[in-house]
């Protein structure tokens, strides 16, 4: 019985080292370990002993019992990393084919600008404010201190609808309204839709977009109105970009300016887009006039307020180096999926 | 901290109830963590006199007594002793309630008892159970015990900000109620008894580390009593959370909670050498402490001893070696001032945290031993009646009296906007205990009292002013206004975004419009959305209008750039619209969008399809889901620019807030696409967006447990009438367990080849889940049973 131990052991050592796949594994499994294996019967055959021998042989069945285990055990592992190896191999494929897209489309490049105003005005503090499209002329033009018989209140430069209501032609209304509902301290931008009676080319279109800026509250002064116009710049256009005011004249601001920002195109170097000049003019600006205060009710003497207004399309043009504004209200697919990468 | 309401009331004359108090207390920067009323049992005992009492006849100690309480006269069976005609009593009513003992009717020996008289012990005021408690005979009748012996009190449990320590103390406290409300603080000087004889003949005093021990002061009080504490004393200090021990701790324990500074009494006679030494510890020193701990000590930590022993921590604990006891004749009062650094490693070192190194490690004042010392002895004195020994021992090596903080009104206004005069400020000063000495270059200068060691600077003083004028008595400079609309300028950008990263591009037009392109869309003459504002001077017809619709300009922008060679449009706009109601002009957001060709790019491993009616559903329906809009229905649209039967519209609460559908072929036609070349559908989807808005749930989500048991997936398949649609065979199928019935999904449809015309094979897939058990296959089984039955009797399936 001995002798068949140690034959048993050998051959099924033998035939474990030299299995191929995985299910024949699984295959000497069940021969050598299973029930009806020959180990198995050689256990049965255990009361053929006498009882002093029994133990010591019983023992010696199940090391073997063990060390096969043992050794199917790493045979599968074995075979597994052979198999995985092989599936791996098999997988290789062409790895330049191109990705599944997940075809996302893209903000408007206006509506890029818009966002990125909000939140360089917000970050500085200012809320947004809303206006109405459709306006009275009181808050279009009588209460921005715009005499009766001033030329841009003619049929020929503002749109009119019926009940003696227009299309604001700027989005300073929106000033009038929150001061008339508000007491300082007021900080707000109102970006929105305005409407002038130009014929649509490259530089104009009769619907137009401007962003208002109004602050007003004790000590507001000329130096606020200018370092606030330089942080926007340079958060808009990107450091190194400068902003310079120029006297003007604006029936709702005293003094009023003109703002210029340094070319973007060349730097203030000169090139065609600033036609030389190194500066590009963005908008108006200046000190709330007292008048306005006193239409709404506000304490000039106590309070004093700058407002600016820039024009939204113009931002997005220099920005976008868009050189025909027409080409914002096309909405040509191939255009806008030029900005499917842009922030915001 | 405990604060009681009764005793502040000592020092100052709160016109506040104790809930009142409560609130004043945080909002002057004592924040209350808790309170607790006292006196709840002895509320409910109400002084009675007994009006007869006759031996109980069959009985050795029992009386039948009557006891009247005031309105009216009871019958009660009493034990005790020395209960008698004519005495008031402590009575307790039917239905009291003493601990966990409720007072019943009873019946002794064939005698009716209606109630209770109470002993000591019964109502928690001593453990004296050997009588009634004999009350004297001018006690109100009719009054509850609580109420007659004060015992009704209000103790806050407060937290003191560690810069404070002067408020570790109920005088401390009172002063800045005082200062509060601005109501005098009743502070009497404490008067020291007559003396006799001399300190000197007693003991001497020896400072050998007077850096760590600032200041000690000692007295010597002769022939005391050492017994226990009249009752007002042993109130206060039980209210507090104190134990009452004797009368001389008693009283060291009370003057260190009136004065927030630490005292420590012990026994004269038990010194050796007569002579207090203050002094590092040695090597190997170690002492028993009044705990019952004992420490091994660091050469770090300073000691009170005697010629030979050690006595005290100094600062934090006492020991056994010179404790006072019932036997102790001489005491000797100490009142000192150590380090804080000291007592705060001392007391962290050997993890021994009492009131006193609570105190110490703070950092108090030197100079308040000495009211401390007299305030003690007055009491010693008189409780005890011992004599005070003439003089004190005093060692004090720093200098005492206090500052000077200089405050300018203008800079009070600039930091904190608050007008307030020069008297005002003076006063709020003055009533903390600060001096003022004089106004000179618009400053007010004031001494500060040596226990306000927080008050050092002009800012410090500043913050006083604040806190005690109220921080909410300064009103906001309110900047953000709320001008801004900031649910618009949130969901704009989250709808933009989201159709963005569903393929959509922003669009921007233009706000005229031609009033010909309303028939163009095929609008009946009263269509809502002919109701357009028009322009007096226009530039010409093709924008004589504003606009009343996106869709227009939608379909403007597909025509665009399908005649630039672009054919995959999706395209979405969320702008204005303007509309003429009854000469009243209103500007509306409105959302649309349009598309149709590819539903995606190519991608060499996908058949890509065309844009169906399931994909613009698919976009409205992730809208809606979006923006968390509820209740709402799909109803068949009648827009005439849809296809009727390729359009919904959205209603909520019967409003209807949008719709989509197909664009009508003829619209397509009007719009210069022409469909005989032109094979794509064009889909289009309009929502009103301020309405939208409204609809939508601002909540945040609340979530949802996921269930512990596990699901279960069974699938249905079967052929079915197309008059059956797929709500209401939802409808039918959740009605069968609403609360197991998890989810219903189609993932099937087929028609054709092996089906009769008219019907169609559906396939679901049904997911079943208990939250309350695992679901066996049995009830699994019968659940589908029960729901393939319903759908043969209700839509008369045949299962496949």
């Amino acid at each position: 019985m001995k002798e068949d131990l140690k034959r048993i052991l050998a051959e099924a050592k033998e035939r474990i080292l030299t299995t191929k796949s995985l299910p024949d594994l699984q295959n000497l499994k069940s021969s050598f370990l299973g029930k009806k294996s020959e180990l198995s019967q050689l256990m049965m055959k255990l009361r053929e002993l006498t009882p002093e021998e029994r133990p010591a042989f019983g023992k010696a069945i199940n090391d073997a019992k063990g060390v096969l285990d043992t050794l199917i055990t790493k045979m599968y592992s074995r075979l597994k990393d052979a198999e995985i190896n092989r599936q791996n191999k098999d997988m290789s494929v062409d790895l330049t084919m191109p990705g599944r897209s997940l075809n996302k489309g893209s903000l408007h490049p206006l509506t890029l600008v818009w966002r990125e105003i909000e939140d360089v005005f917000i970050s500085l503090g200012f809320e947004i404010a809303e206006g109405t499209d459709i306006e009275d002329e009181f808050h279009n033009f009588d209460a921005l201190n715009t005499p009766q018989d001033h030329p841009s209140r003619n049929l020929a430069d503002t749109f009119y609808v019926e009940n003696k209501q227009l299309l604001r032609t700027h989005t300073s209304p929106v000033q009038i309204r929150t001061m008339e509902t508000h007491e300082p301290p007021i900080r707000i931008i109102a970006p929105g839709r305005a409407y002038r009676n130009d014929k649509i080319d490259a530089t104009h279109s009769p619907v137009f977009h401007q962003v208002e800026a109004l602050y007003v509250d004790e000590n507001v002064t000329f130096a606020d109105l200018k370092d606030t116009l330089n942080q926007f710049v340079v958060k808009m256009f990107g450091p190194g970009t400068k902003s310079r005011i120029r006297p003007h004249f604006f029936p709702f601001t005293e003094p009023s300016a003109e703002i210029d920002i340094s070319c973007v195109g060349c730097g203030g170097s000169g090139c065609r887009i600033c036609k030389d000049s190194g500066w590009i003019e963005m908008g108006g600006a200046g000190m709330v006039d007292p008048n306005v205060f006193e239409k709404v009710g506000i304490d000039s003497e106590k309070y004093t307020g700058f407002a600016f207004g820039l024009g939204m399309d113009r931002i997005a043009m220099l920005k976008y180096n868009i050189k025909d504004i027409r080409v914002l209200f096309e909405n040509d697919l191939r255009v806008l999926k030029q900005f499917r990468n842009e922030n915001r | 901290m405990r604060i009681s309401y009764n005793w502040l009331k000592q020092y100052i004359d709160l016109k506040l109830s104790p809930e009142e108090l409560e609130d004043k207390l945080t909002f002057a920067g004592i924040e209350v963590e808790g309170v607790e009323k006292t006196g709840e049992l002895q509320k409910q005992i109400i002084i009675s006199k007994v009006t007869a009492c006759e031996k109980m006849p069959d009985s050795d100690h029992l009386s039948i007594c009557q006891v009247f309480d005031g309105t009216e006269t009871f019958q009660v069976v009493c034990g005790a002793p020395n209960v008698r005609e004519g005495l008031v009593i402590a009575f307790a009513h039917i239905g009291t309630v003493l601990g966990d003992f409720k007072i019943k009717k009873a019946k002794l020996r064939g005698h009716q008892s209606s109630g209770m008289i109470c002993s000591e012990k019964e109502l928690e005021l001593s453990d004296n159970h050997d009588g009634i408690i004999e009350l004297p005979a001018d006690a109100p009748i009719g009054t509850n015990i609580a109420t007659y012996l004060e015992l009704d009190d209000t103790v806050y449990e407060v937290e003191i900000t560690p810069n404070r320590p002067d408020l570790l103390g109920m005088i401390g406290v009172a002063r800045d109620l005082s200062a509060l409300f601005n109501l005098p603080l009743h502070l009497s000087e404490p008067v020291l008894p007559k003396t006799q004889d001399s300190i000197e003949n007693y003991l001497t005093l020896n400072v050998l580390e007077p850096e760590k021990c600032t200041r000690y002061t000692a007295r010597l009080i002769k022939d005391v009593k050492i017994e226990e504490s009249p009752k007002w004393l042993k109130n206060y200090l039980t209210a507090i959370g104190l134990r009452p021990i004797n009368n001389v701790v008693d009283i060291t324990n009370y003057v260190m909670m009136e004065w927030g500074h630490p005292l420590h009494a012990f026994d004269y006679d038990k010194l050796e050498g007569k002579e207090i030494v203050v002094r590092n510890a040695k090597a190997d020193e170690s002492i028993d402490a009044l705990s019952g701990e004992s420490y091994k000590l660091d050469p770090d930590d300073l000691v009170i001893a005697d010629g030979k022993k050690t006595g005290a921590l100094a600062g934090v604990v006492g020991t056994v070696g010179h404790s006072i006891t019932d036997e102790t004749k001489t005491i000797v009062l100490e009142a000192a001032c150590f380090q804080y650094a000291t007592i705060r490693k001392t007391s962290y070192r050997h993890k021994v945290f009492t009131d006193s190194s609570y105190r110490f490690e703070r950092g108090l004042s030197a100079e308040t031993c000495e009211i401390v010392s007299k305030r003690a002895c007055e009491l010693i004195c008189e409780l005890t009646g011992g004599t005070l020994v003439d003089g004190s021992l005093d060692q004090c090596s720093v200098e005492l009296g206090g500052w000077e903080v200089g405050l300018r009104p203008a800079r009070v206004k600039k930091l904190l906007t608050i007008d307030l005069d020069n008297s005002t400020l003076i006063n709020y000063m003055q009533n903390l205990g600060l001096k003022f000495l004089r106004e000179s270059d618009e400053t007010l200068y004031f001494l500060i009292p040596s226990y306000r060691g927080d008050l050092t600077r002009e800012i410090d003083l500043i913050e006083e002013i604040i806190r005690l004028h109220g921080y909410n008595n300064v009103a906001e400079k309110s900047r953000p206004q709320h001008i801004m609309n900031s649910e618009l300028f949130d969901y704009r950008r989250k709808i933009q975004d989201l159709l963005v990263s569903a393929g959509f591009y922003d669009t921007v037009t233009l706000s005229f419009a031609n009033p010909t392109d309303f028939d163009k869309l095929k609008l009946p003459e009263e269509h809502e959305l002919r109701k357009a504002v028009r322009l007096i001077n226009p530039q010409g017809t093709d924008s004589a209008i504003l606009r009343t619709n996106l869709l227009t300009d939608q379909i403007k922008v597909a025509v665009y750039n399908l005649k630039h060679g672009t054919s995959d449009i999706k395209t979405f706009e969320i702008n204005k619209v303007y509309q003429n109601l009854e000469n009243e002009y209103s500007e509306n957001y409105q959302l649309t969008g349009l598309m149709t060709g590819k539903m995606v790019e190519k991608h060499w491993k996908e058949n890509n399809q065309e844009v169906d009616f399931y994909d613009l559903k698919g976009v409205c329906e992730e809208l809606i889901e979006a923006l968390k809009i509820k209740k709402l229905s799909f109803i068949p649209c009648t827009e005439p620019y849809f296809v009727p039967n390729m359009s919904l519209s959205v209603s909520v609460n019967k409003t209807i807030i949008g719709s989509f559908g197909k664009l009508n072929p003829s619209v397509a036609e009007a719009f210069d696409i022409d469909i005989m070349d032109f094979k794509q559908s064009i889909f289009l989807f309009d929502f009103n967006f301020t309405q939208l808005l409204e609809k939508s749930d601002k909540k945040p989500v609340k979530y949802d447990e996921p269930l512990r048991f596990p699901l279960i997936r069974r699938d249905i398949s079967f052929v079915i009438s197309t008059e059956h649609t797929i709500d209401s065979i939802k409808k039918h199928i959740q009605s069968v367990n609403p609360s197991i019935i998890r989810e219903i999904k189609l993932i099937d449809e087929y028609k054709g080849k092996g089906i009769e015309k008219g019907n169609r094979s559906l396939t679901f897939s049904l997911i079943f889940g208990s939250a309350k058990k695992t679901l066996t296959d049995n009830f699994t089984d019968n659940l589908f049973n029960k729901i393939v039955k319903l759908l043969e009797q209700q839509c008369n399936i045949k299962m496949r």
